[in-house]
């Protein structure tokens, strides 16, 4: 502490400094600004002399004769005006062109002053800086000086055996980035609680601390979990997710050195997630899939209640069902995945928040393995699509769309629908809708060839100006259908997407 | 050995008040420079405006001398370039100097480290 007392009256000094500086520099600007105004003003009398001066032929004056004394006289040739340029040059010119030259003169006096007030202005902007950082540092008051050492790597270390360098395609296990992510946000947490500790930081609290924040940890999941219901999850978030979020803490404190619990892990925070965490995460998901059939990688979003069954007019006199319990079936029959790694719910995966959350859960799936998608935007060929039958499902899915778009005109937000409720553009769904091999009537999966309606505001390029009225779109399937149903079968995949694009 | 280090030092110090002296001088000239530099750019600006009727002079001492619209028009574009010809030198010559005298102080600081040392084990004896 005797440390940084010394360096807050050094800080304080260099402040002091700082700010008497830039008020020097403020007062200089005055003080030239001050000349040129005055310059300017000269200029404007004579401006105005000058119109006068022509009116009359001759004026009669009193001449000043030496310092003391004048001398009546006359002015004549009040037109001609002999001129300094500048430099020891002189033009002989009429009074009019003697005013241009003064106009020119003024813009250039004009031009200085602007430039003097703007430093002005920049200076008293940063003396005021100074000021502000010199109450700071003088006395603590509101604002708190955050400070952030390095130095938490062996911590990192110790819990974090399995932390690898990741590349795109790797897939770290699920607990150590899990830790990891833990560990961040404790430090972050940490850090900003604790302020100006240097070195306390890395204190290992006793125990007891260690339950209590425990326990404030489990009523923070548990609030979380509640509002999770209440934004249409379909299925157990809360018990799994506090559950797995409690063995979590439980693991992390057992692990290493605890450092102090600071954030639950929580599954949703983007916090550098990369894309291998996206990918494991989404295999997980897909592995819940497997074994509950209930969870998806949908976007859910508060105040939408998702459909579970939607009706899809193909227009060839055919209804399709779409049925999510069907497209889970579907995905569950599909995937084959390493296995459950938790077998918890990890439906907060599901939960997008933020960006990186729709990276995490849209990936292509190469291989069967998950693969992060370079850009959600892009559209996706149809070999790459889920898509079995183009006629039927490019049917399907273009209605699907529509509805999401109905849905999107209606809300303006991104509900979580049927099959993916993406707000993807062009793209087609995630990795799990894949049943490449099912032909059937309605394979439930959905998937999005053509462009999405304009009523989403933001994330559609080039929409084709689809109606969000029901009788309309009926008619559009009918036209539509045709073209996106010739489109694939001649052209390559990078053509199809040229032209979905269109 | 602290006299001679201290007589050094001295010697050391006058060397680089000059050469401060020679950085300053050097400057002024060319911000002197600068402003004939704005005045002409100004004057040049302002003949073109005018047109041949108008008679242009020069003054030369105490003494008006009538000239040509078209050569001082020249005349002021050359008297330019030589200005700005003479910004660079100097510009250059100045960061010589400055080069020269980071120099000096840093012989100056260890110089005076020296002395100080010296005249601490003096102190001591």
């Amino acid at each position: 502490m005797a440390e940084e007392g010394k360096m807050n009256t050094e800080h304080l000094g260099g402040v002091v400094r700082l700010r008497e500086e830039h008020e020097k520099v403020v007062r200089d600007c005055d003080s030239r600004l001050q000349h040129w105004k005055k310059v300017s003003g000269d200029y404007e009398a004579l401006n105005e002399r000058l119109q006068t001066l022509p009116d009359q032929l001759s004026y009669d004056i009193m001449v000043p004769f030496g310092p003391l004394a004048f001398m009546p006289g006359k002015l004549v040739h009040t037109n001609e005006v002999t001129a300094l340029l500048g430099d020891n040059w002189f033009a002989k010119c009429s009074s009019k062109q003697a005013q241009k030259l003064v106009n020119h003169r003024m813009k250039y006096v004009k031009r200085e002053m602007d430039a003097l007030s703007k430093t002005k202005k920049n200076f008293e902007a940063r003396a005021g800086f100074a000021k502000d950082l010199e109450t700071i540092s003088a006395s603590k008051g509101d604002c708190i000086d955050i400070r952030e050492e390095e130095g938490n790597h062996d911590a990192a270390l110790t819990k974090g055996k399995q932390r690898i360098a990741h590349k795109p395609n790797s897939k770290p296990k699920c607990e150590a980035v899990l830790d990891l992510k833990e560990e961040e946000e404790e430090e972050e947490d940490e850090d900003e609680e604790e302020g100006r500790d240097g070195g306390s930081r890395r204190a290992v609290l006793t125990e007891e601390e260690l339950w209590a924040r425990l326990d404030e940890l489990e009523k923070q999941e548990e609030l979380r979990d509640e509002q999770d219901r209440l934004s249409d999850t379909p299925d157990m978030n809360g018990e799994d997710t506090s559950s797995l979020s409690s063995e979590e803490e439980k693991d992390g404190e057992a692990a290493a050195p605890v450092n102090g619990l600071g954030l639950k892990p929580s599954w949703t925070s983007p916090h550098s997630e990369a894309p291998p965490t996206a990918d494991r995460k989404e295999e997980e998901c897909d592995d819940d899939e497997e074994g509950d059939g209930s969870c998806l990688p949908t976007i859910f979003f508060s105040h939408t209640v998702e459909p579970k069954k939607v009706r899809i007019n193909t227009g060839k006199n055919t209804m399709l069902k779409f049925s999510e319990r069907k497209e889970q079936k579907e995905h569950s029959k599909k995937k084959k995945k390493n296995g459950h790694n938790n077998g918890h719910s990890l439906h907060e995966l599901h939960k997008i928040t933020t960006p990186t959350d729709i990276y995490r859960l849209f990936v292509d799936v190469k291989n069967g393995e998950p693969v992060p998608r370079k850009s959600i935007l892009k559209s996706r060929s149809r070999e790459n699509s889920v898509c079995s039958d183009t006629s039927e499902s490019s049917a399907a899915d273009f209605e699907e769309r529509r509805m999401i778009g109905r849905s999107f005109s209606h809300d303006e937000l991104t509900h979580s629908d049927t099959s993916d409720g993406i707000t993807e553009e062009d793209s087609p769904t995630a990795v799990p809708l894949h049943p490449a091999s099912r032909f059937e009537a309605f394979s439930g999966t959905v998937v999005e060839k053509d462009p999405m309606p304009s009523a989403v505001p933001h994330l559609t390029i080039v929409p084709p100006a689809l109606p969000t009225i029901l009788e309309r779109k009926q008619e559009e399937v009918t036209s539509d259908a045709p073209p996106p149903e010739q489109a694939p079968k001649r052209v390559s995949k990078f053509k199809a997407a040229r032209l979905q694009q269109k | 050995m602290a006299e001679a280090l201290q007589k050094k030092l001295k010697a050391e110090l006058e060397k680089y008040t000059g050469m401060q002296k020679d950085v300053s001088k050097s400057m002024s000239a060319r911000q002197k420079l600068e402003t004939q530099l704005t005045d002409n750019n100004i004057v040049k600006e302002e003949l073109d405006l005018l047109d041949g009727t108008n008679t242009v002079y020069k003054l030369i001492g105490p003494v008006l001398v009538k000239q040509d619209l078209d050569e001082a028009k020249a005349t002021v574009t050359k008297r330019l370039e030589y200005i700005n010809g003479e910004i660079q030198r100097y510009e250059a010559i100045l960061k010589d100097m400055e080069k020269k005298s980071e120099q000096h102080r840093e012989l100056l600081s260890s110089l005076q480290q020296e002395y100080q040392r010296a005249q601490g084990m003096a102190g001591k004896v």
